[in-house]
């Protein structure tokens, strides 16, 4: 608990700054995520990733210790040949992008990681910072590298603010922006820039490794939320902040604990609660809209079961006959009746169940909906009236008061449907 | 039958056009009027939509040339309005039907800024034309076909050009959109503006366009429908496949350049 308010009530200063720096990479990175996402090069993240590691160990080589400068250019440079390289590939080779995507990955991080040993190997004394860009260290940053992370991760998040219309159009159309004249080859290019710098800035917190998940997960959480773009960045980046800071404070509490993997972890948690708990989108709102739709079937064919016994000549209805007409489903029927008879559309009275008004004319409206689609079937589709009943027993739940009044309309306010029964309107009696 | 006017406002001269090694297009030459109503025809892979990415320089040309208004594209751009296949974009794309539509107004706007409120009413006046209004803030996810095609031709119409170029602009919408597309396309083309369309069904196209284009990897026909719609020239146009000029093309394609590019 101590720790836990020394962290979040940041009387250290130093911890003050890495909160800063974590929470502009996380918005930084997620914002240029997000569009990369929208635009399905979500693996050229993961690729640039991995690729800046030789950029890091040649950096750190040439300046024979750990100074940003170098190593964010080393980083910049070696993203930036992998990032050419896969576009150069794929216009003059016929590889396909997984496979350019992959080798590229591969290739350039095996190439880091064998520099990342002979560096090792040398025994120089500073190399003990090395280790961090595989896995990230977001407590070890210097004041004077967060300068430089910080400033270009507002670098990112004012380009993409202000060339918003922009980099929208170069995902969604971008050859109707080339149609009006706008250089969609430079915006690209400006584009696959900040990508890189996203990456570079990412290396020191979160690691080579793990760089790709900060780009594309918060975008792709976010999306369960809103078809809004404006809110889906906003949405991505507070996903992508909070994640970062609780990496971070992970990585504080527990000493030699790298903070990449914990920021990650965080992600994931806000990814898979939207995927879960998202409304419309998310499993569990499609899961209770389904029940809720299973349920309505239901009523609506115990409303038709009655109808069609008082249609026949019946008064009333036992209850018990509506349970023998649903085998092994009572308790389902037992419960649909009582929400029935709870919203007041059916009466039961000493075991016989008979409609209220309002529940007579839901049943005929089922029923008409029903009899008219069999009806359209029929006539207008030429499909004959016995292979008509199916597709009825579906749409009767389905059909919406409008396309009720185009049918009627459509067929001239029938008076029977193709097995010769009549269509129910609400002022004919049973 | 290739017919030529004067003064036109598109002339295409001598293209030709390849993907990669393939040549898809041979040769077209061609002039187009204007405030014409024109059908560009063909079968399956015949060049049409090319053809126009062509024009608008989407794609690398490999030989001849291409002027609107007797100018070069770049020198007339905000007078030319182009409308993609429906299908070319992910209409999954967070974005209202508004944000689109005023993507037409971007030319005239210019890069770095935003559109404001001139740029949002012109929006809104296109949608009306094309009877959106009500869906000015729907999610352009959830629209249909024909709503989609109805949003694309509102873009276009905010660009306020002279000449458009549409690709497939009936192709997948109901009866009811395609009427009223067609009806707007005449409206356009009596107030003095050139409409050049891809299309791909003869029967309306008879009923449709004042002037056709017929194509098939070469230029068939390019005239008045009175004039150009012949049996022969449709046989072809559409009669199978040109055997010889297939053969050609699989010979190219095997060489490890391109023979047709200077």
């Amino acid at each position: 608990m101590s720790d836990f308010l020394y962290f979040f009530t940041f009387q250290d200063s130093s911890i003050a700054f890495v909160v800063i720096g974590i929470t502009l990479l996380g918005i930084g990175s997620a914002y240029v995520g997000t569009y990369s996402f929208l635009d399905k090069k979500a693996l050229l993240g993961d690729a640039i990733s991995h690729a800046v590691l030789p950029g890091i160990c040649l950096g750190f080589m040439l300046a024979g210790e750990k100074n940003p400068i170098y190593i964010v250019t080393g980083a910049f440079l070696s993203g930036a040949l992998a990032t050419f390289l896969t576009s150069w590939l794929k216009s003059n080779t016929r590889l396909s992008d997984d496979a350019i995507i992959a080798s590229i990955l591969s290739i350039f991080f095996g190439f880091g990681v064998v520099l990342l040993t002979v560096i090792q190997k040398s025994g120089n004394p500073e190399m003990a910072g090395l280790n961090q860009f595989i896995f990230g260290n977001a407590i070890a940053i210097l004041e004077e590298d967060l300068y430089i992370y910080g400033g270009l991760a507002i670098l990112i998040i004012i380009t993409l603010t202000a060339f918003r219309k922009e980099f929208s159009m170069l995902v969604f159309n971008a050859d109707f922006g080339k149609s009006i004249g706008y250089p969609m080859g430079a915006i690209r290019l400006v584009f696959n820039v900040l990508m890189i710098l996203a990456v570079v800035i990412g290396i020191q917190a979160i690691g080579v490794v793990l760089m790709a998940a900060l780009l594309i997960a918060p975008g792709a959480a976010a999306r369960f939320w809103t078809d809004k773009l404006g809110k889906l960045l906003l949405i991505a980046g507070a996903f992508s902040a909070v994640s970062g800071i609780l990496g971070t404070y992970v990585s504080f509490v527990i000493p030699q604990m790298p903070t990449g993997p914990w920021v990650v972890v965080f992600l994931s948690l806000f990814a898979f609660a939207s995927f879960l708990f998202a409304p419309k989108k998310g499993v569990l709102s499609r899961f209770i809209a389904r029940k809720y739709y299973l349920k309505k079937t239901h009523q609506d064919h115990l409303l038709k079961l009655i109808y069609h016994g008082l249609e026949s000549g019946k008064n009333s209805f036992p209850i018990e006959e509506i349970y023998e007409s649903f085998p092994y489903r009572k308790r389902q029927t037992k419960h649909t009746i009582d929400e029935l008879l709870k919203t007041d559309l059916l009466t039961l009275n000493q075991g016989l169940i008979d409609f209220t008004s309002k529940g007579k004319s839901e049943a005929k409206r089922i029923v008409r909906l029903h009899r008219l689609w069999e009806l359209y079937l029929n006539e207008y589709m030429n499909i004959a009236p016995d292979h008509v009943h199916d597709s009825a027993e579906k749409l009767e739940h389905i059909l919406t008061p409008e396309l009720e009044a185009l049918l009627e309309n459509r067929l001239n306010y029938p008076k029977l449907d193709p097995h010769q029964e009549a269509i129910p309107r609400d002022n004919d009696e049973l | 039958m290739i017919i030529n006017v004067d003064s036109p406002v598109l002339e295409i001269h001598d293209l030709t056009v390849s993907y990669d090694q393939s040549p898809v297009l041979w040769n077209v030459d061609l002039s187009l009027p204007a405030g014409k109503l024109i059908g560009i025809l063909g079968p399956n892979g015949a060049g049409k939509s090319t053809l126009i990415k062509a024009v608008m320089g989407l794609i690398p040309i490999t030989g001849g040339y291409v002027k609107l208004f007797d100018r070069e594209l770049n020198e007339v751009r905000s007078r030319i309005s182009y409308v993609p296949q429906r299908e070319s974009v992910d209409w999954n794309f967070p974005a209202s039907v508004l944000d689109v539509v005023m993507m037409g107004t971007y030319g005239k706007l210019g890069l770095f800024r935003r559109p404001g409120k001139k740029e949002k009413k012109i929006a809104m006046d296109c949608l009306e034309k094309v009877g959106m209004q009500a869906f000015v803030d729907r999610q352009i996810s959830e629209l249909s076909g024909g709503q989609q095609q109805r949003v694309f031709i509102a873009r276009a119409l905010a660009q306020e050009a002279d000449l458009y170029l549409m690709d497939e602009p009936f192709a997948g919408v109901d009866m009811a959109t395609e009427t009223a597309i067609f009806q707007l396309l005449q409206e356009m083309t009596a107030a003095g503006k050139t409409v050049i369309v891809v299309h791909h069904d003869i029967h309306s196209a008879m009923n449709y366009f004042d002037w056709i284009i017929m194509l098939n990897l070469h230029l068939v026909a390019s005239g008045p429908k009175a004039q150009v719609v012949t049996e022969e020239l449709l046989r072809k146009t559409y009669g199978g496949k040109l055997n010889l000029l297939t053969k050609v093309t699989d010979i190219i394609r095997q060489k490890d350049f391109n023979p047709l590019k200077s």
